[in-house]
């Protein structure tokens, strides 16, 4: 049986671990260059502005600034893992007939689900785990300078890549029995994995857990304040923080325009908008979340993604088992 | 009784996809070495009644046993016993011929390799072909080889020839016949095509409109039929035995009747009836009145 497995899916894995291992190596070469700017390691400079780490860190964003944007190319890649394995699992099998043939041997139809499932699930999951891997260590340097909690950190490093793939292999593998296409299952696939990520990152997570908040007064000295709303008010610049901004005396929130125009206000009084908001009692807020919460964070994303991969591959099984035709 | 004395028996066996009946009230028992030619045009039911027979579906209502087991079970025990060859002969088109041996090998416990290569080698199919570059003819052979390789106790093709031109079905009917002399081997298979079946099957199932129109051993089939020829007439019919179909031309009825006493009227003739004539005239029955049949989506 495993031999069946790995005779049928090895043209995917195989490419897949090359796509994997070419990223692997790419982030290897241009990481190492990036650690080069930090002989010291880049947790030295972190928070800390000596003339070497003003110097290293400019050189950062000037040499390494397209990390990013590639990056979040990358995050696709999870949901090619699970796809393209996924996808064909059942869909081949009902397309081109051989579901009668795989079906009759001495294997019973519910063990080769199992099998195929556990294997190829595991190679997904793997594959992800390695390119999280080589992200991970790629992205240290920037990590301990910028924090894990921005988007092109937390979803590709830890563990929430292999829940992807895994749900992204589960999507596929049950809209291939329903749809039993592999092509149409790789988009529909598609369609899911892009809305549960976006719907997740953008509403769900900012609320695994009750995000902190700090209220403090404005004070006179100081100088920095940004009308757009205070920045670096948690103790830890590695927090992610969710939103800020000014309330007045009696602790309504300001809107963006209100603190504008208190600006413009000060600017025509001839004040700093530090001093002004400061006589008026304005207060700043931020709601955040500690640095520390990373790995819950990423606990709990990776639950609901398998959570789902889960559900989906009882549907499969559900599907196969009443089956067919 | 060690053995069984049927490989393969249904009762009330039936099977509906969403509102429509694909078969209905399919009793039949076929004895253990006999080679059944399953026959009915297409949409009769057949590739469903043989997929509930190895199991690839599960019965709606009613019950198959197969070799003394239930196939809907899916055990490895009642899979191994029961070799299956779908219609087209579906096989993994990328897959040389050898990686096929090699897929049965992994998942049936007494897959006969040695019998397989010997079989291809005899007909010169290479093992290191993709199936996909093999001709049909080949592809059914190879389809065949892995089935039999499998050292069935049941054998089920679907419609196994009916995408071969001639030479490839005669080649294909001369492996199958010869597999199931040497081993005795209880085949079912379906067809749409009469004349061939006729040397090669002892037993009949005739399938229409998801029904059994008829079934048993085909030389006592065609002992019960007789074709009556006379005068024509319309009167009541039925004294002659049970009339299956009745023709009239200008001057004459033909009836064919089924367990007839013979000749009872002056000016009859009562004459042997071939198969495919058989097959015909039961196909060319109008399609059974439905009765009140109780719906079950009320």
């Amino acid at each position: 049986m495993t031999w069946v497995i790995w005779r049928q899916h090895r043209a995917e894995v195989l490419a897949l671990g090359l796509l994997v291992a070419a990223i692997g190596a790419f982030l290897l070469a241009v990481g190492l260059s990036m650690r080069s700017l930090f002989p010291d390691g880049a947790a030295h400079c972190a928070g800390v502005l000596t003339d070497a780490c003003s110097t290293a860190i400019r050189r950062l964003n000037d040499e390494h600034g397209y990390a990013s944007k590639m990056l979040s190319l990358f995050n696709l890649v999870p949901f090619l893992i699970g796809a393209f394995l996924g996808a064909p699992l059942v869909a081949r099998e009902l397309e081109t007939g051989t579901w009668q043939f795989a079906w009759t041997q001495a294997v019973p139809r519910m063990r080769w689900l199992a099998v195929k499932l556990a294997a190829l699930g595991t190679v997904s999951a793997a594959l992800a785990v390695a390119l999280s891997s080589s992200i991970t260590w790629f992205r240290q340097p920037l990590d301990v300078l910028d924090g894990r909690f921005s988007a092109d950190a937390f979803d590709l490093e830890g563990l929430v890549p292999a829940g992807y793939a895994l749900f992204a292999f589960a999507a596929a593998t049950a809209a291939g029995t329903l749809l039993r296409r592999s092509l149409p299952a790789f988009a529909v696939a598609l369609g899911a994995f892009a809305a549960l990520r976006v719907f997740v990152a953008g509403w769900l997570r900012p609320n695994f857990q009750a995000p902190r908040t700090i209220t403090e007064p404005v004070a006179a000295t100081d100088v920095d304040l940004d009308p757009g709303g205070p920045r670096g008010m948690t103790a830890d610049r590695l927090d992610w923080t969710l939103v800020s901004g000014y309330a007045d005396s009696s602790g309504r929130h300001l809107s963006v325009v209100e603190a504008v125009q208190m600006d413009s206000a000060a600017r025509r009084a001839g004040m700093e908008l530090s001093a002004y908001m400061h006589e008026r009692g304005v207060q700043k807020w931020v709601q955040y979340h500690p640095a520390d919460r990373f790995w819950a964070f990423q606990l709990m994303e990776t639950a609901i993604f398998a959570g789902l991969a889960a559900a989906l591959l009882g549907v499969v099984v559900w599907r196969i088992k009443r089956r067919v035709h | 009784m060690t053995t069984t004395e049927y490989a393969l028996r249904t009762d009330g066996l039936g099977k509906r996809y969403r509102r429509t009946w694909a078969l209905e009230d399919c009793s039949l028992a076929v004895p253990t070495g006999r080679v059944t030619a399953l026959v009915g045009p297409n949409g009769a039911g057949k590739s469903t009644l043989l997929r509930l027979i190895v199991g690839l579906l599960a019965p709606t209502t009613g019950t198959v046993e197969v070799l003394g087991e239930s196939p809907a079970t899916n055990t490895p025990q009642v899979l191994s016993r029961v070799g299956f060859l779908a219609q087209d002969h579906p096989l993994y088109k990328h897959f040389t011929v050898a990686d096929l041996l090699r897929y049965g090998r992994s998942c049936n416990v007494r897959f006969d390799q040695g019998l397989a290569e010997r079989r291809l080698a005899r007909l010169d199919i290479p093992l290191d072909r993709k199936a996909g570059a093999l001709s049909g003819g080949q592809q059914s052979q190879v389809a065949l080889a892995l089935a039999l390789a499998k050292r069935p106790d049941l054998l089920v093709l679907d419609e196994p020839m009916a995408a071969l031109d001639p030479v490839a079905r005669l080649e294909f009917l001369q492996a199958l016949m010869g597999a199931v002399a040497a081993d005795g081997i209880t085949v079912v298979f379906s067809s749409h095509v009469v004349p061939e079946l006729e040397r090669v099957c002892d037993h009949l199932v005739v399938l229409d409109h998801s029904r059994v129109a008829l079934a048993g051993d085909i030389d006592a089939l065609l002992d019960e039929h007789r074709l009556l020829v006379g005068p024509r007439t319309t009167a009541d019919l039925d004294r002659a035995g049970t009339v299956v179909e009745a023709t009239h031309s200008d001057r004459h009825t033909t009836l064919l009747v089924r367990d007839g006493g013979g000749v009872t009227a002056p000016g009859w003739q009562a004459d042997p009836i071939g198969l495919e004539e058989l097959v015909l005239a039961y196909l060319r029955r109008p399609a059974r009145q439905e009765p009140a049949h109780p719906e079950v989506s009320a």
